[in-house]
């Protein structure tokens, strides 16, 4: 019918993702070790309706000419990997890394996982896990007569055995660091998969290359800028009303059109 | 019959046109390193025997608003913001070097940089690979240093710099890919007046209250025109009463 009608549409539904986007960063503005999407827009290919420089006549020619485009299109959304806040907490398996790196779990199908989720817990079998049993890899299981457990900033898990005066080292865990963070794909339950886009992970004891330190008794908390949400939730809001205004108006004109002639 | 009617219907078609263009800015309102469409209409006379009352218009984008949009910061290392003048050198789909103000930059699988709507960027050197790298850092002046992987102490090593150009606007367009290129299609050399902001964006330089207004002065024009049509219509219908025989 009417090519703006099209245009606005596509600008109407570009800002309806976007606000799902933002609803999801901020509906997980507590979880740790989320970090917040952004959705990439890409104006989409224009049409040439008039080339500039054709004839016009013999000896003129159009000095310029019209393009129009046809809206615009979500390309992608993209994780923003930057450190969360880091808080404290007084559970010795609560661990944060303060730098790139991913702690690794192992999936019920055997693949393995990544997340900044440091929420660990013991397992009725004394292995470490995270809060939904998958198990942290390198395996790491704790002795039933433990009496206070720590780590290190650079991943030696040590536990004081009841009974002991000196402590005893559990293992060494490792985290894996990615070229291109931002491919990674989330699974959800603060997990991500590698792809071909993240690249395959390089893995490293804590505090070697870029991984960064594993801090206990801290959590990292979800980057998510409360403030920076709601000012983008305004922006698209009234981005999305105004494509809808221009919508009514074309919409008029061919109303009109259809009344007077 | 008026041909005036002709000349009323090209006023209200060209003016559906117009608000194409304004529709497309205020679509990619929000759309990173976008620039906005100009548009304008143009009188195309056609005179010929008698009275010279021919005139038909005409919508074109005459070009393109070059202004920088607002700065966005986003803290991303590998976000680049080009502010005054400034543009990024990427590929286009023909491997053929043009010129964009997307700059959310990510390194590919293969080590690429490339933009968010997966551009390649060019550097003074080419196209830009980055080696497997502990971190990569963008400076003010566009040069791209990073820290191997492994390496035992971080020293960063410089790989390259992105190509920044400075335009002549009266010789730049935008071509059907929303790429920019000049008139020629000939690349432009870098420009080392022209730096980068790091960590921050270039928004849609769109000005979403003058597309609005805009919209409505289309609408009006064209209610204006349709209106101008209608009259020849009653022109007509009268004029061919006025012959009419009373029965």
């Amino acid at each position: 019918m009417h090519p703006a009608l099209w245009i606005s549409k596509t600008g109407l539904e570009a800002q309806q993702l976007d606000v799902s986007t933002i609803s999801n960063n901020l509906a997980n503005v507590s979880t740790i070790g989320f970090k917040k999407d952004r959705a990439v827009f890409e104006d989409l290919l224009y049409q040439n309706f008039k080339q500039a420089g054709a004839q016009t006549s013999q000896n003129t020619e159009l000095p310029s000419g019209l393009m129009l485009g046809t809206g615009v299109a979500v390309v992608s959304t993209v994780k923003d990997h930057i450190q969360g806040n880091l808080s404290n907490t007084d559970n010795p398996l609560d661990w944060a890394v303060n730098g790139e790196g991913f702690f690794q779990v192992l999936q019920t199908d055997g693949s393995i996982a990544y997340t900044r989720n440091g929420q660990f817990q013991l397992s009725s079998t004394g292995e470490i896990v995270t809060s939904s049993g998958q198990l942290l890899q390198p395996q790491i299981t704790v002795p039933t007569n433990t009496e206070s457990i720590s780590i290190s900033q650079d991943g030696i898990i040590t536990a004081m055995l009841s009974g002991n005066t000196t402590s005893t080292q559990l293992g060494q865990i490792q985290l894996a660091t990615f070229v291109n963070n931002a491919g990674l794909q989330p699974l959800g339950a603060n997990l991500y998969k590698e792809t071909t886009a993240s690249g395959t992970p390089t893995i490293n004891n804590p505090q070697q290359n870029q991984t960064g330190a594993v801090l206990q008794n801290t959590l990292e908390t979800s980057n998510v800028n409360v403030v920076e949400e709601l000012v983008k939730l305004i922006e698209t809001q009234r981005a999305y009303e105004m494509n809808a205004k221009a919508i009514e108006t074309v919409d008029g004109m061919l109303q009109f059109i259809n009344q007077v002639l | 019959m008026d041909k005036g009617l002709y000349v009323a219907m090209s006023g209200a078609k060209e003016m559906m046109l117009a608000q194409a263009v304004h529709s497309q800015n205020l679509a990619n309102s929000k759309t990173v390193g976008f620039s906005a469409a100009l548009e304008q209409s143009r009188a195309m006379p056609v005179f010929g025997d008698g009275f010279p009352t021919r005139v038909y218009s005409m919508t074109e984008s005459p070009g393109t608003d070059f202004r920088a949009g607002a700065l966005l910061v986003t803290d991303n290392p590998l976000d680049v913001a080009l502010p005054g003048d400034g543009f990024l050198s990427v590929l286009d789909g023909q491997g053929k070097e043009a010129y964009t103000r997307v700059g959310d930059l990510h390194i590919d699988e293969l080590g690429r940089l490339k933009n968010a709507v997966n551009q390649i960027v060019v550097g003074q050197g080419g196209p830009i690979a980055v080696p497997p790298a502990q971190s990569v850092t963008i400076e003010p002046d566009g040069t791209i240093s990073f820290v191997p992987l492994g390496a035992s102490e971080p020293v960063s090593q410089i790989l390259d710099r992105l190509k920044l150009v400075k335009p002549n606007f009266n010789n730049f367009v935008k071509g059907e890919d929303a790429l920019f290129r000049t008139r020629t299609g000939a690349p432009l050399e870098p420009d080392a007046s022209i730096g980068v902001i790091p960590g921050a964006l270039n928004a849609s330089n769109v000005d979403a209250i003058g597309e609005m207004v805009s919209i409505i002065s289309a609408a009006r024009q064209f209610e204006m025109n349709v209106k101008l049509m209608n009259t020849m219509q009653e022109d007509d219908a009268q004029a061919s009463t006025i012959m009419q025989m009373n029965g």
